[in-house]
């Protein structure tokens, strides 16, 4: 599979020939393009209009973030794989409440129950999480009865409540508390993770509605306003409490990301290069991590996973099958 | 919902003979997974191969691989990657021709597979016309269905760039 190429440090970005190269003060870097899938660019860095055509002709995407490592946008070449059909449907689904509503249900129930399974599996291993396992199941019975996107938002809002409590007790470091979810920007160290890994997530479920027939500009949970994108929001909260919120745990329980990776400043608390480096290193594996799909007989990762869930939604738009979100078995 | 006909096309015929749920993603332009190392090995057959001929005739929907003209007579060729699928290669290539004669052109057909370094010959016959008529109706038939033909494990899912989508 296409690699995802990561971008820290400042230069400049240009196309080279027929791939691309990376220039710093000293240094070059070529990187071959018909392996990369995307890019993605933390580092301040010097584009220009022939590498923005060079990408789109070679269907790229380039997701920057800002110096806090939040999501800031995408270059998003134009779509290649048009079907008319499908963004009919999909509009079609959007636009009857009812219809709207079922699939918004099934990426709560998907998240929360994916968050059932990562506490679970700390129960396993002694922590004590038992309460909030209590409460998050109660939750999960009312996810059917909730007749609009509102009150299903709020049943999801308490959900996350009790699953972040538990964090505490999974992590047990004192530099990392929880206290509360704190954004844009982030006060602490634990939630500064959080909203990095979150940012990722997102963009990568973006690259892979790219290379579907669905527009990521028409979301079910998430509102659409035909500007921003939010249908790779919804996708996300299936997969952020398995690969985000794992990939945290367990870089912080071998202490490869410490105190020491974090910077404070006037706006809060960014994490140093080093720690983005390290985080990603672990998440990229995580995505590399095959599992064995039974239906389809073949291992697939948990990055393919991604685009098998939109497929899914192809499908249920379609009329062809309903939509069930991926449950982690462990 | 109401749809736009797609037209017949020789693509369409092709994927006819290899899967009808295919035809009705495909003419719903649900194209498969254009990674599918499959797809990029027959998309590099297509661009590299027969570089001294004339590349791609374009008549009405249809595109022709390649062509050339020899004692007066046009030679059509399409060009695949494996014999494997012959029947569907044939009916293609055949229903090209047609579209040939119904403008009156008359043309003889060429299968090349450059990697197995083979050629076969496509002639148009009584019996191939009666079957490309009955395989347009059909096709016609599949893409008016409202939802594509439910998918069946076959042989050739093992390689498909749809696979994914299918048993997702």
């Amino acid at each position: 599979m296409k690699k995802t190429i990561y971008i820290f440090s400042d230069g400049e970005l240009h196309r080279k020939d027929n791939t691309l190269c990376f220039e710093k003060e000293k240094e070059k870097r070529y990187i071959p393009i018909e392996d990369t899938g995307e890019i993605m660019a933390f580092g301040e860095i010097n584009i220009n209009k022939r590498l923005l055509e060079f990408l789109s002709q070679k269907e790229i995407l380039l997701h920057y973030f800002n110096h806090y490592g939040y999501y800031m946008g995408t270059f998003y070449p134009r779509e290649h794989l048009n079907s008319g059909f499908m963004i009919l449907k999909q509009a079609e689904h959007y636009m009857d409440q009812t219809l709207r509503l079922k699939i918004a249900i099934e990426y709560i129930r998907g998240g929360g129950k994916n968050i059932r399974q990562v506490l679970k599996y700390y129960q396993g291993r002694g922590r004590y999480v038992g309460d909030k396992l209590e409460a998050i199941e109660k939750l999960l019975l009312d996810i059917d009865q909730q007749q609009d996107i509102p009150s299903l938002m709020a049943v999801e809002g308490n959900i996350r409540s009790w699953y972040y409590k538990g964090f505490d007790d999974i992590i047990c470091d004192t530099n990392f508390v929880f206290e509360e979810r704190s954004r844009r920007p982030p006060k602490n160290f634990l939630n500064t993770l959080i909203s990095f890994g979150n940012s990722i997530m997102y963009s990568i479920c973006l690259s892979e509605i790219y290379k579907t027939h669905l527009d990521p500009r028409i979301g079910y949970l998430h509102a659409t306003n035909f500007r921003r994108f939010s249908l790779n929001l919804d996708v996300s909260e299936i997969f952020k409490p398995i690969l985000i919120d794992r990939t945290i745990f367990s870089l912080l329980a071998r202490k490869m990301i410490t105190a020491k990776d974090f910077d404070r400043d006037a706006n809060g608390v960014l994490l140093k290069e080093k720690g983005k480096k390290c985080f990603i290193h672990a998440l990229e594996e995580k995505l590399k991590t095959t599992i064995n799909h039974r239906d389809l007989g073949r291992p697939v990762s948990y990055r393919r996973l991604i685009r098998l869930e939109l497929y899914k939604l192809e499908k249920h738009l379609m009329g062809e099958k309903t939509y069930t979100p991926f449950i982690a078995r462990w | 919902m109401e749809y736009v006909m797609v037209p017949v096309t020789g693509t369409l015929i092709w994927y006819y003979y290899i899967c009808q749920r295919e035809v009705w993603l495909i003419g719903h332009q649900i194209t498969p997974d254009q990674s599918d190392s499959n797809i990029s090995l027959g998309r590099y057959i297509h661009e590299n191969s027969y570089d001294r001929e004339r590349k791609e005739l374009v008549i009405g929907h249809s595109k022709m691989d390649v062509f050339r003209v020899s004692n007066g007579e046009l030679v059509v060729g399409e060009v695949k990657k494996s014999s494997k699928y012959s029947q569907s290669a044939r009916m293609q290539l055949a229903f090209y021709l047609m579209e040939l004669q119904d403008r009156g052109i008359k043309a003889r057909g060429e299968l090349r597979f450059p990697q197995e370094k083979k050629l076969e010959e496509v002639v148009l016959d009584e019996n191939i016309l009666e079957e490309l008529g009955r395989a347009s109706q059909a096709i016609t038939q599949i893409l008016s269905l409202q939802r594509p033909p439910e998918p069946k494990k076959i042989n050739f899912c093992k390689n498909c760039a749809y696979a994914e989508f299918c048993w997702a």
